[in-house]
């Protein structure tokens, strides 16, 4: 298998107030095509920024970051958010929907990036809905949905343009259990099934047996990394 | 333009909200065109106005009545080419929402004051035979839809010697003007109303006078108040361009001050709207940070930002305008305006355009501060809530 990810050496720092806080320490990682990634860890520990690194919406300090084939931490803000349109689907634990926007428009979104004509855009759309098993839900609003279906809807529009890579920022984190089941079922779906890369955070142990590789960061190091059978 | 939807659903995000701050831009933006439809036909008016038309009223109160026989002794004066008297009488044709003046005056003497008055030689002819006879504007007569030989009905205001408020007129001709929108009089032979009223009786309100200069016209109206210096009945002689340039200034001093009304209203739009969007975009911090995750660019976010306060900022302003330009020539169309020969008043293509920059002005004025805190935004940081 290829490597999608290639993290080498890279360090990640904030300001916060007049400190200097180092968050990722000299990190290493290398993630396959087609692998099911989780990261635990602690409150702090540099999940959440390896995975914005890693969807290149922030860019390291130092160390190279390479996904898909592409140097992130050469890329400039345009180049990075054309990468970002073309490569990856994000995933969030409160959805980030536009909540006046039906979810078919939602999950349209990305595509008004592209040539796509209107007709072709609405086919997608409809593909994506089904997909994730809301085609009936299509011109509800996000108010209008429960939370695993938002997350549903969250999905086919992360999954809408056809990304290299899917990242999860705690995708069951504000969901209930049975909800957190269908959302981790369908994730698993996407990477068995369409063989779709996944990086996904969790603080839940449940989550994380989903995975097919498992990766514990303590201190903004990797502490443990775990190669296992899915759930 | 499929970026519409976004741009939309951003402006429904707070209906209440984004409605008030239309309403706002609308009333602004109608004050506006209003005015300025004001000002610019004023100038209008101002320029085809002549000098070469006298105007005679009482000196006691523009309005009141003068005897008729001051005709004869205007006539007199030196340069006078011609005299008409102006008796009006008032009332209303088919319901009592429907005004109407017709002014009763010496036809063949209103065409030699008047040469722009353009009336048919067999009509001009048709006055003189027919008592009752009426000339019309062309713009009342297609207003009314009126034909030659028509029948109009008018109900008075004041009793006539016959006991009765009726009066009966019939359509012998039409005129028009160099500015046919001005053609809105009605006239019809004074002897024949002089003789029908009960007060006023042999009375003028006031003479259209005609002159050979138009450079001698503060003479000549100088002679003509000196005529009746010594008389119950003074006078007070003007030539109509200075007349409407004294009448219309009242408006126009209004009009400096409803101007900077309106500037000052337009002022604390800008901070209005400038807020409207700033708040609306404080509030979708985090939803324009996932439109920056899923792709788009700080630029193209900050695109969005500007359009919101140019759809909301000029599509608002076109409203108002729009509004202006039905309601002027609607407030402007009534008698006492037509009776003065002025036509409705129309916000002119030159107040569009100046409206459409204000708008422009005023959207990028309150859009860019906005737009720009959108492009600046840090995906993480929102994200993170910091």
């Amino acid at each position: 298998m290829a490597a999608v990810v290639s993290i080498q050496n890279v360090v990640k720092s904030y300001t916060r107030g007049r400190q200097r806080v180092e968050v990722l320490h000299s990190l290493n990682l290398e993630v396959q095509s087609g692998e099911f990634l989780g990261l635990m860890g602690p409150s702090g520990s540099g999940k959440t920024t390896l995975l914005n690194l890693i969807g290149g919406l922030d860019k390291p300090d130092e160390g190279q970051i390479t996904v898909a084939g592409e140097r992130l931490d050469k890329l400039s803000g345009s180049q990075m958010a054309a990468w970002r349109a073309r490569h990856v689907g994000f995933v969030f634990q409160f959805y980030n929907l536009l909540p006046v926007l039906s979810a078919e428009r939602n999950v349209e979104v990305p595509l008004l990036l592209t040539k796509l004509s209107r007709a072709q855009r609405k086919s997608n759309v409809a593909a994506a809905l089904a997909l994730v098993g809301l085609s009936d839900r299509a011109s509800h609003k996000p108010t209008e949905l429960s939370g695993g279906q938002q997350q549903r809807v969250a999905i086919a529009r992360a999954l809408i343009a056809d990304p290299t890579l899917l990242v999860c920022d705690e995708p069951t984190g504000d969901l209930d259990r049975e909800s957190a089941e269908e959302i981790l079922q369908l994730l698993t779906i996407l990477n068995q099934k369409q063989g779709k890369t996944i990086v996904m955070v969790t603080h839940d142990p449940r989550a994380a047996a989903y995975a097919t590789r498992l990766l514990h960061m303590d201190k903004g190091t990797l502490a443990r990394d775990e190669s296992r059978t899915a759930a | 333009m499929k970026y519409l939807p976004l741009i939309w659903a951003a402006l429904r995000r707070k209906p209440a909200r984004t409605l008030l701050t239309c309403f706002s831009i609308i009333t602004a933006f109608f004050l506006f065109g209003t005015l300025q439809g004001i000002n610019v036909g004023i100038a209008k008016i101002m320029a085809l106005t002549s000098a070469s038309h006298l105007m005679v009223m009482s000196r006691v109160n523009a309005g009141a009545p003068m005897p008729i026989a001051h005709a004869v002794q205007i006539r007199s004066v030196p340069g006078v080419t011609a005299v008409a008297p102006f008796n009006a009488v008032i009332g209303t044709y088919q319901q009592p929402s429907n005004p109407m003046i017709v002014i009763g005056t010496d036809m063949d003497a209103m065409l030699k004051v008047s040469a722009d008055l353009i009336v048919p030689a067999d009509q001009a002819a048709a006055m003189r035979r027919t008592r009752n006879g009426i000339i019309v504007g062309v713009t009342t007569a297609k207003q009314y839809g009126w034909k030659l030989g028509d029948r109009v009905p008018l109900h008075g205001i004041a009793t006539k010697t016959d006991g009765t408020t009726d009066w009966a007129f019939d359509i012998v001709g039409f005129y028009t003007l160099q500015q046919p929108d001005w053609a809105t009089r009605i006239f019809a032979n004074y002897d024949f109303i002089n003789e029908a009223i009960t007060t006023g009786k042999n009375q003028a309100t006031f003479f259209y006078v005609g002159i050979n200069d138009p450079a001698k016209s503060a003479a000549i109206s100088q002679m003509i108040d000196d005529r009746f210096a010594n008389s119950p009945d003074q006078t007070s002689t003007s030539n109509e361009k200075d007349y409407l340039e004294t009448t219309l200034r009242q408006i126009g001093d209004i009009n400096y001050l409803v101007n900077g009304v309106v500037g000052a209203v337009l002022f604390t739009l800008l901070f209005l709207t400038s807020n409207t969007i700033a708040q609306s975009v404080r509030e979708r911090t985090a939803e324009l940070a996932v439109l920056k995750t899923l792709g788009f660019t700080d630029a193209g976010v900050q695109w969005l930002v500007l359009a919101e306060a140019l759809i909301l900022g000029m599509g608002s302003a076109a409203l108002g305008v729009a509004l202006a330009s039905r309601v002027l020539p609607w407030v402007t169309s009534g008698p006492t305006l037509s009776s003065q020969g002025i036509g409705s008043m129309h916000v002119p293509g030159l107040v569009y355009a100046a409206a459409a920059v204000v708008a422009l002005l005023l959207a990028l004025i309150s859009g860019v501060p906005p737009a720009l805190r959108a492009r600046r935004l840090n995906i993480v940081a929102a994200l993170s809530g910091r």
